[in-house]
């Protein structure tokens, strides 16, 4: 039932090409979920995020110090090879340092049309961020009609917040049902879900979610309760550490990712003035942990989830020297053991042990599962 | 091949030392006076608690950071107090060396780690504001944080929107200060502060071009010395008189041909931050009449630069060399950040191509032989993008080499091995080493 | 004229003679704790095998990481220098040289005239070097030696991600766990420091040809995924672990020519 977004994942570059080939449009790769998509679907560009392949790879390290993420690396060098040569543009939203390396490389090294920085402010709990990030897509607005020599009315950026709130929405529904005691949808296939929502054009990905919507709660479930695990921290595609851990008797029921519920959680609420309400929603959105400072507004809502999900154990991950979560990571531990869940903590690189890995989750499960005894 | 040039020490080396521990010493015993600590980054805009008295002291975690460096054993013992606290070892050293302690509650220049009465940051990198979010949950969530964003993009695409993000939290920081600290603010003191920054940063400037001369009046190593005022309190009267005193010596040096090393034939500079432990990376150099003559690091971190009517780099003037009279709080702050976003060692953050052209620059105006590149596992913001600069320093055509280091954890550094590196980049660019 | 060349390494003690240019004589010993003692051992024995005295040697360049150990050189070059020297005698065509050691690995730009343009050296860890194969061969319980034929029989390639030598050996145990066969395992592990390998060279720009000296160029696994990755044929010496010692033994010919 939930195969296309599989398979839209995994043939994201085919489905890209087709819809180039389809429509005549103009296709951006952006590197952050801070871009505001809104404003490109008002443009009647496709936005499509730019994601790793998880394989090994050596044309980086002229490029990028080896001391940055595994994930920021792996995206550049799905550049380097070549398998994006059909994005008409790039943009990346200020956040970590690690992902702009992969858009300033990328911009020097790799032919591209056009090529867009937006500087989105990172103190976005003061009141100075609203704004000046209304501010700043007013110049990302005037950019892209320039580029696409079409104007972007009022009507056109609604009807871009239209789409995506829409997406968002649709999303919701989806997690929530992973409220259900048995529910009936795995991780894997909520994660394929996400992901691919960022890869294909959202109206697309707007029918078939709202199809399969239809259909989804009569879905027979296995009779067996599984563990509910949420899953959490930075960037994760890992298709095959969540399908590893849902084979041993666990079910991932909510998440904290950037691929995940981070990216579509918070909607836009229309106001006179839409740049401004697209704005809003960026600064208010559940936030990246590089700008949730100086308080910690993250903590309370991962707590949130994991209450609402009704969640047994935490698997918490990070790409390799992501510092903005490994900055959060001990905080993170600290607020999930306040409600009574434990967590594992996981190092993610582009590959992962998966060997290792697994005698750990069933150690952590195993764990879980005493405690559910008692 | 031995000595060519007269060499002499600093005279002025004895009152450099002198201020940097009166620094560490006022912040330690402010409160036995009445005056108020804070604490905050080598990039924090000190000039504006600077209206809230004389008598307030700041503790910048940086330069902390790099003091501890320097005593390995105390290091180590920070690291690992930290890492037993849960943090991830590949974290910003200086962070980790400011954290541990905290945690062992020792100040690296004796006594107990002084606690500040506010925590006034800047957010430039991804650890910036989550330092001092971290020190909260070590110290103590009732000390009031106000941390400024920077992250508006490079000066050559700074807009009034930009500038008027930065500069309205500026304000919120001013009326922040008073309510937590119960001080009336004066607005006079901000603009004499803001005086002696831009003069403290465009000295130092003049201070660096200076060593364009052959043979280089000071070397990289000393300098370390010298610019670590400015990211300790470059507002700061002493400062900037320093900065005058320092610069006035550097002239005379040049005037009298004296040299920072005597058997100078071969000409470099480095990049980020030093292995703070492994100095002695630098006198090895020596030994092939090798200086670093700097590093845009050490030039631009502190230094302002603006280019001269020649086409050559030099000290920006400052607004009162230009005329700009500042009249009222909100100048005084339009100025300042306006200022700050121009600091060349920041450029990078955005487009490594902007730090690249820097450095062409300098190697061209300074006349260098090659480049040594410090992959700085302890830095992620000084080292974004340096392989991108190595690429681009080599297209220019000099010999670049590189190194893996950390500034602030000497457990990522093979001294040996980078000595060899050096033997092969020394024997590459045809110099041999001195008979001794 | 008769010169030698010392190759102090890690792990073993290369010493080579050249009478007018070509080699006479080579020996190879043991490194242990006592460098020093070592490389005292190996010229007496190449001297023996040589039919000459220390006597005879107009001049003594020493190279590799324990070269300050040579008491007896008169000079030294780094083992960069050497393998430029080494390679641009052997294979003037070449402008790239692989070196692989035990500890270390090394990728060298050279002109035409054999003169260092740009090099790169793998950091502090291990992963790209020759010691890395043999704690790989230890995890599998196989000899070093099979590794090479066992590579070259695998089926499929198996991805591998080796940042570092620990990491890599419970990945290797992980492989092992999810009944990967052996000759997979090998590829794998040959695969992913010919990735590390590959990685460091392109940092410095890879130019053909290219030169692979080293021990590690014995290993024919090896030598298949580094050609597979930089998709190109490598040039190896007869004697690639001899490389250093031979453009050591060039550079004093150098020194003895030119006083």
């Amino acid at each position: 039932m939930m195969e296309k977004f599989k398979e839209w994942y995994q043939k994201r570059h085919e489905y890209a090409q087709e819809w180039k080939n389809k429509t005549g449009g103009k296709v951006v790769g952006y590197f952050c979920t801070y871009v505001p998509e809104e404003i490109l679907y008002a443009a009647e560009v496709l936005p499509v995020r730019i994601l790793g392949s998880h394989e090994p790879q050596d044309v980086t390290e002229p490029h990028i110090f080896g001391m940055y993420c595994p994930f920021c690396r792996d995206c550049l060098a799905q550049g380097l090879k070549g398998r994006y040569d059909y994005l008409d543009g790039i943009m990346i939203a200020q956040s970590c340092l690690h992902i702009r390396q992969t858009f300033t490389s990328w911009k020097l090294h790799i032919p591209i049309d056009f090529s867009y920085y937006l500087p989105m402010p990172n103190n976005v709990q003061s009141k100075r961020a609203l704004p000046y990030l209304t501010g700043e897509l007013r110049v990302l607005k005037e950019a892209l009609e320039k580029w696409t020599g079409r104007a972007i009315t009022d009507e056109d950026l609604n009807r871009g917040i239209e789409i995506m709130n829409k997406s968002r929405r649709l999303t919701r529904e989806l997690y929530e049902l992973r409220k259900q005691p048995n529910p009936v949808l795995t991780g894997l296939e909520a994660m394929y879900a996400v992901v691919a929502s960022q890869m294909v054009d959202k109206n697309n990905y707007n029918e078939t979610l709202q199809g399969i919507l239809e259909k989804l709660p009569q879905r027979p479930v296995e009779k067996d309760s599984k563990i509910r695990l949420m899953i959490l921290g930075s960037e994760n595609d890992d298709t095959k550490f969540l399908q590893m851990v849902e084979s041993l008797g666990a079910i991932f029921v909510v998440d904290d990712h950037c691929t995940g519920s981070r990216y579509f959680w918070n909607e836009v609420t229309p106001n006179q003035d839409p740049l401004e309400a697209i704005a809003s929603r960026y600064v208010e959105r559940v936030p990246c942990p590089s700008k949730d400072w100086p308080e910690r507004t993250r903590m309370e809502h991962i707590k949130k989830l994991a209450q609402d999900w009704e969640v047994q154990g935490a698997i918490v991950i990070q790409q390799k020297f992501c510092d903005p979560h490994e900055l959060d990571i001990p905080a993170t531990i600290e607020s999930l053991k306040q409600i009574g869940i434990p967590a594992q903590f996981l190092e993610f690189d582009v590959t992962v042990p998966l060997g290792q890995f697994k005698t750990r989750v069933e150690a952590f499960l195993e764990m879980l599962r005493e405690e559910d005894l008692y | 091949m031995g000595a060519k040039y007269k060499t002499e020490p600093l005279k002025c080396w004895d009152k450099a030392k002198e201020i940097r521990l009166n620094y560490y010493k006022n912040f330690a015993t402010a409160h036995e006076k009445g005056g108020l600590r804070w604490a905050g980054g080598a990039w924090s805009f000190d000039a504006i608690p600077a209206g809230l008295g004389d008598d307030v002291y700041p503790l910048t975690g940086e330069p902390y950071g790099a003091a501890v460096a320097f005593n390995k054993d105390f290091a180590l013992k920070c690291h690992e107090a930290v890492e037993k606290a849960g943090y991830a070892r590949d974290l910003c050293s200086y962070m980790r060396n400011y954290w541990g302690s905290i945690l062992l509650n020792k100040y690296v220049f004796g006594g107990e780690f002084p606690k500040p009465d506010f925590i006034w940051q800047d957010h430039i990198c991804c650890s910036h504001a989550k330092w001092y979010q971290v020190v909260r949950d070590l110290e103590g969530k009732d000390i009031p944080m106000h941390c400024i964003d920077v992250s508006v993009g490079p000066y050559e695409e700074l807009t009034d929107n930009k500038l008027d993000y930065v500069v309205g939290q500026m304000h919120d920081g001013i009326e922040w200060l008073e309510a937590v600290t119960g001080r009336k603010y004066d607005d006079e003191k901000l603009i004499r502060a803001v005086h002696d920054h831009c003069r403290s940063e465009s000295i130092w400037a003049e201070v660096c071009a200076l060593n364009k001369t052959v043979p280089a009046p000071l070397d990289e190593k000393t300098m370390y010395s010298l610019y670590v005022h400015g990211t300790l309190n470059k507002s700061s009267k002493i400062v900037a008189d320093f900065y005058e005193e320092l610069r006035d010596e550097v002239r005379d040096r040049v005037k009298r041909g004296i040299a920072a090393v005597a058997n100078e034939r071969c000409r470099v500079m480095s990049d980020t931050q030093p292995p703070w432990a492994f100095l002695s990376v630098f006198r090895y150099l020596e030994k092939y009449g090798c200086v670093s003559v700097g590093s845009l690091y050490t030039f631009g971190l502190i230094g302002m630069w603006e280019i001269k009517e020649d086409g050559s780099w030099g000290p920006r003037k400052t607004p009162q060399e230009e005329g700009i009279e500042i009249k009222d709080r909100d100048k005084a702050l339009r100025i300042l950040a306006s200022w700050e976003l121009n600091k060349p060692e920041w450029q990078h953050f955005y487009f490594p191509q902007l730090k690249s052209e820097m450095m062409i620059r300098i190697a061209k105006e300074w006349k260098l032989d090659g480049v040594l590149l410090h992959y700085n596992r302890g830095c992620e913001g000084l080292s974004l993008g340096i392989a991108e600069n190595r690429l681009a320093l080599k297209e220019a055509g000099f010999p670049v080499m590189s190194f893996e280091g950390n500034m602030g954890d000497e457990r990522e550094f093979d001294e040996a091995q980078t000595m060899t590196r050096i033997d092969a980049f020394m024997e590459s660019l045809d110099f041999e080493k001195d008979v001794s | 004229m008769n010169v030698a060349g010392i190759d102090c390494g890690a792990k073993n003690v290369k010493a080579l003679i050249l009478e007018e240019g070509k080699i006479i004589a080579k020996s190879s010993v043991f490194s242990g704790f006592d460098q020093k003692a070592a490389a005292k051992e190996a010229l007496d024995l190449v001297l023996k095998d040589a039919g000459l005295k220390k006597e005879d040697l107009s001049h003594i360049t020493a190279t590799g990481a324990g070269k300050e150990e040579v008491s007896f050189s008169q000079g030294t070059i780094t083992e960069v220098g050497a393998n430029a020297k080494a390679i641009n005698f052997l294979f003037p065509s070449a402008r790239t040289v692989i070196d692989i050691g035990a500890e270390e690995g090394r990728a060298i730009k050279i002109s035409e005239k054999g003169k260092v343009v740009d090099f790169a050296i793998n950091e502090k860890c291990a992963a790209g070097a020759g010691t890395f194969t043999e704690t790989m061969a230890r995890a599998l319980e196989i000899k070093l030696e099979e590794m090479g034929a066992l590579s070259l029989k695998s089926q499929k390639a198996v991805p591998m991600n080796a940042q570092c030598a620990v990491f890599a050996e419970s990945e290797v145990v992980s492989l092992i766990h999810t009944k990967h066969t052996k000759e997979d395992i090998v590829r794998a592990v040959h695969d992913a420091i010919a990735d590390r390998i590959a990685s460091m060279a392109r940092k410095i720009g890879i130019e053909k040809d290219v030169a692979l000296v080293g021990g590690v160029a014995r290993n024919i696994g090896f030598v298949d995924s580094l050609k597979r990755d930089l998709e190109l044929d490598l040039l190896i010496p007869e004697d690639p672990e001899f490389s250093c010692a031979l453009g050591a033994a060039y550079a004093a010919v150098e020194k003895a020519k030119g006083g």
